[in-house]
């Protein structure tokens, strides 16, 4: 029998290009979170973070450096790394250690600094994150590892660049909503279209911008969450899952099997379904990520999410919304925070402070969150308190 | 009696396979359990986990699945630029898929789908180099 786990309190800073240190990015999330969750520094018994590139600013081993600035440095920390999904795997590691009974309350940080690289070195960073000796070695980019993805779906599902185009209009609809968004601008499909080629077939606005930027959560067992007076969240799914490091290994490119077997495990402990799930946060660093996504994680039939989406069911206002924060689309993508990012937004979303881009009668909720182009992956499932 | 070990038993598995490649060749491994067959740089195999697995040079030649023509290269591409692809290609008369630098590719239209090509070399700087074939 494991315990229940709640998440008490969250904060984020903005995400986009920020100035200052990363250290102080993840400190202004951190502090964000434990006053939203009403405790004291005191009360947390462990500090899980995640992050990608510190190094580029000067700072590795992050865990004891923010837990000492949070005046608890004899608190134990552990920094996660899993590229793009380093937020929720970490965030999973945060959650069975809670559910196992060792801790009561934990930090979940997840921070990121990568703008003052620029467009190049940056680039060259992210290809780090694939199986460099088959994709990054042979001078692949990510943007192109995922165009390739997406070449492959389109012929295989008589899918087109318009199609595609969609994801991005509507996330952007959802970021021009969020004040802590990266991109806030609302587009057209003739725009993405127009936009300049990044890799072919994928454009500008089909990409996700690099991004700065922190968001934390603070996790309990469900006696500390309600000894606090205090509303929370419960976690009642989750999931991990691996594929393939490289997109050659796949025997299907239109599919992530770290997603589906995460997905599975997560509806499985929730004890629900796909048609249960009332909004979803998931990993849209590319348009056709999110159009594999949603059929993999069950919303839509294989090679019929892209007509879904032009028909509106994943608008704020459709069938299954997703990614009502705007994505890492438009929200932005700080590729260490993203997957706790995603939990802040379903927070606030079920705690009254979503604002304009809430989703009506949303009480249960999914994020959905990758490393690279999805060799690990971790999907959680959350439910509203009341 | 030459107590040198011989080089060839003592390259790692990617030293293989760049040698192989370096032949025109993709070195594969095919599992004696299961007959499952992949890249020669994976150890176990991925299917059955059985260890006892065979080497084999397949001849590098294939069909392109899926590839794209980027903008932006990666830090050490540069002097290619815009104009390569980076390819996945389907190992012909196998199920095993590859990916590699075709240099020369400068738009959707220089690479239908199906095109075929063969691996080149394995190039110091840019990795599996492929040709394309007319």
């Amino acid at each position: 029998m494991t315990n229940r786990v709640c998440v008490l309190g969250a904060g984020s800073t903005r995400y986009g290009k920020l100035d200052e240190n990363i250290i102080e990015i993840a400190l202004a999330a951190s502090r964000d979170a434990i006053s939203s969750a009403g405790i004291s520094p005191g009360d947390i018994q462990a500090g899980y973070i995640s992050n990608v590139f510190g190094v580029t600013d000067k700072q590795v081993h992050m865990a004891p450096v923010i837990m000492s600035n949070l005046g608890i440095p004899y608190v134990p920390g552990l920094t996660i790394e899993s590229a793009c999904g380093s937020g929720s795997i970490m965030f999973r590691e945060a959650y069975a250690n809670i559910a196992a009974g060792f801790y009561d309350c934990v930090l979940a940080l997840g921070v990121e600094k990568i703008t003052h690289t620029g467009t190049i070195q940056s680039t060259t960073l992210f290809s780090y994150c694939s199986d460099f000796f088959y994709e990054g070695g042979n001078g692949a980019s990510f943007p192109g590892l995922f165009a390739s993805i997406a070449r492959n779906y389109m012929a295989t599902h008589k899918a087109n660049e318009e199609d595609l185009a969609y994801v991005a209009v509507k996330n952007h609809e959802n970021g021009i909503l969020n004040p802590k968004a990266h991109v806030r601008k609302e587009i057209t499909v003739d725009d993405v279209l127009k936009s300049p080629v990044v890799a072919s077939p994928l454009k500008l606005y089909d990409c996700c911008p690099f991004s700065d930027g922190a968001s934390a959560v603070i996790l309990c067992n469900e006696a500390f969450a309600k000894k606090s007076n205090r509303q929370y969240v419960e976690v009642i799914g989750s999931g991990r899952g691996a594929s393939p490091a490289a997109v050659q290994g796949r025997d299907d490119i239109t599919t992530i099997p770290s997603t589906v077997n995460a997905a599975n495990q997560a509806y499985k402990m929730a004890g629900i379904t796909p048609k249960d799930i009332d909004f979803a946060e998931v990993h849209d660093c590319f348009t056709i990520a999110e159009i594999i996504d949603i059929e993999d994680l069950g919303f839509f039939q294989k090679g019929t999410a892209a007509r879904a989406v032009r028909e509106g069911a994943t608008r704020r206002n459709g069938e299954i919304p997703i990614n009502p924060s705007g994505g890492l689309k438009s929200k932005g993508h700080p590729i260490g925070a993203t997957g706790v990012g995603q939990v802040v937004e379903v927070f606030e979303q079920f705690t009254g402070k979503a604002g304009e881009r809430t989703v009506k009668n949303g009480e249960i909720a999914l994020t959905h969150n990758f490393g690279a182009t999805g060799a690990s992956a971790a999907v959680h499932i959350f439910k509203k308190v009341e | 009696m030459s107590s040198q070990p011989n080089r060839q038993q003592t390259l790692s598995s990617r030293e293989k396979f760049i040698a192989s490649a370096n032949k025109g060749k993709i070195l594969s491994n095919k599992c004696l359990k299961c007959g499952h067959i992949m890249v020669g740089t994976i150890y176990y195999c991925e299917r059955c986990h059985g260890s006892e697995l065979q080497s084999t040079e397949l001849e590098g030649s294939g069909k392109v699945v899926t590839y794209t023509i980027q903008a932006v290269a990666p830090e050490g591409f540069n002097e290619v630029g815009k104009s390569y692809a980076w390819v996945v290609f389907r190992l012909d008369n196998t199920e095993l898929k590859v990916s590699g630098i075709l240099i020369g590719i400068k738009s959707p239209a220089d690479l239908p789908l199906g095109s075929k090509v063969k691996v080149e070399s394995f190039d110091p700087k840019y990795g599996l180099k492929l040709q394309k074939l007319q």
